[in-house]
């Protein structure tokens, strides 16, 4: 290979461009020739400079946020006002619902903790939305060792993934879902024909402890470490409290 | 349930796209030289990304993302700094040969001997026409391949060749000549 043909080819053989029939001879011209070999030192040298000196421009935190919440917002726009949401026999099972749990008197347990309602809310829409499609599981298994590793780089929470079927509370499966905007993983048990949704989040102060009654539904919640569980289900209270004892037994070991 | 369809597309969108925000954020920075309007620019770049989601195929997100960072750039600078947005000459080779003299590479030298400060390889990567910068930029910095470029850049692999000779010709002669190499 002549210099004026290697020239013309120095920054596609430096950048590795150069198919393997060119790539030999001209490494071969670059070891002999005194003009050259000097020229592809330098093109290196300007390369490592730059990837030196270069500043490292990241993404402020701020924006990233900034950009989620306009995203949010964004994918708001396009659907219908809270009120039209739900389908008409969803709103109108909810009110009954709802009717039979006031008259039932004091079924209701009001906590004033905000957040806790707030994120009550966010639960019970994920309950539903589960149970209103085909999409109840993501990953269909009764196998904690094929559902756990499903959510490894699906999101960035690892939940705690145990088989409770003797104790009468089979695992269905788990899937992705949207709590507060944020993808988290949601593991699904049977309580009989009840739906249990057990969703894993960061370890938040909310209300420990009590079971929820919230929209005819019940929930619990605690913290493990820096995770938070958030329980949901049609079930009984009684049920679910057992449920948590034994999920919560079951994970320590 | 459109809502539902619309929230699970936002949260597949943040999930393919959010990881490569800081190759996003980078290539803004470099167009349009400053923080503040580089997060201007991306945060636009990403709500447009989401319009256009539908049009996302499996496979190089990175690169899917860069080139609507990089057209939202050029839009925005055509809004904001037309006076910035000159028509790189004409790129001869239409062919892809880079033997052809590098005719915009004197032009960008004139550009880099009229500034005083040009003592850092930053600021001399900045002074480059944007076409080259943007080329060197996906090289060296985001190390992208000559195909990716091309896809982010809209240009033939030839002309991503020639530009990044260019590029390099032109920061070769400014910073070796400087003697801080």
């Amino acid at each position: 290979m002549e210099c004026d043909e290697v020239r013309p080819r120095l920054d596609a053989y430096l950048d590795g461009e150069l198919p393997e029939t060119e790539r030999v001879p001209l490494r071969g011209h670059l070891q002999d020739c005194p003009d050259c070999g000097p020229e592809a030192a330098a093109l290196e040298r300007l390369r490592d400079d730059i990837r030196r000196s270069a500043p490292v421009h990241r993404a402020p935190e701020a924006l990233r946020s900034q950009i989620r919440f306009a995203l949010r917002r964004e994918a708001a726009a396009s659907r219908p006002s809270a009120s039209l949401r739900a389908p008409g026999w969803l709103a109108y099972a909810a009110s009954i619902l709802l009717a039979v749990a006031v008259g039932s008197g004091g079924t209701f347990l009001l906590v004033g903790e905000r957040q806790t309602d707030t994120m009550a809310g966010e639960i019970i829409d994920s309950h539903l939305r589960s149970l209103l499609g085909s999409h109840l599981t993501d990953v269909a298994s009764s196998d904690q060792h094929t559902v756990k590793p499903w959510f490894a780089g699906r999101t960035d929470l690892s939940p705690p993934t145990v088989e409770l079927r003797s104790e009468g509370f089979p695992l269905v499966g788990g899937r992705l879902d949207l709590i507060a905007g944020k993808p988290v993983p949601a593991l699904v048990y049977k309580r009989r024909e009840h739906v249990i949704n057990l969703f894993v989040l960061p370890a938040s102060p909310a209300d420990h402890g009590e079971t929820l009654t919230r929209r005819g539904y019940n929930l619990r919640h605690w913290d493990e470490g820096d995770l938070g569980f958030w329980t949901v289900t049609d079930a009984a209270p009684s049920e679910l409290a057992e449920f948590e004892r034994l999920f919560r037994a079951a994970t320590k070991g | 349930m459109a809502w539902i369809a619309e929230r699970r597309r936002q949260s597949r969108f943040e999930a393919v796209v959010l990881p490569h925000l800081d190759a996003g954020f980078a290539l803004a920075r470099w167009l349009a030289r400053n923080d503040a309007d580089a997060a201007d620019i991306v945060q636009e770049a990403c709500l447009r990304a989401f319009r256009y989601f539908d049009s996302y195929r499996e496979g190089d997100a990175k690169s899917w993302l860069l080139k609507i960072v990089r057209r939202t750039s050029y839009d925005w600078l055509e809004r904001n700094r037309p006076a910035e947005v000159v028509p790189l000459e004409l790129e001869g080779d239409p062919d892809g040969s880079v033997h052809s003299p590098p005719a915009g590479a004197r032009d960008a030298d004139a550009l880099l001997e009229s500034r005083s400060d040009l003592r850092r390889l930053d600021v001399l990567i900045e002074s480059l026409p944007p076409p080259l910068r943007e080329a060197i930029v996906l090289r060296e910095l985001q190390e992208l391949d000559y195909r990716q470029i091309a896809e982010v850049t809209g240009v033939p692999i030839g002309t991503v060749m020639s530009r990044l000779h260019r590029a390099r010709a032109a920061l070769r002669r400014a910073w070796d000549g400087k003697g801080c190499g």
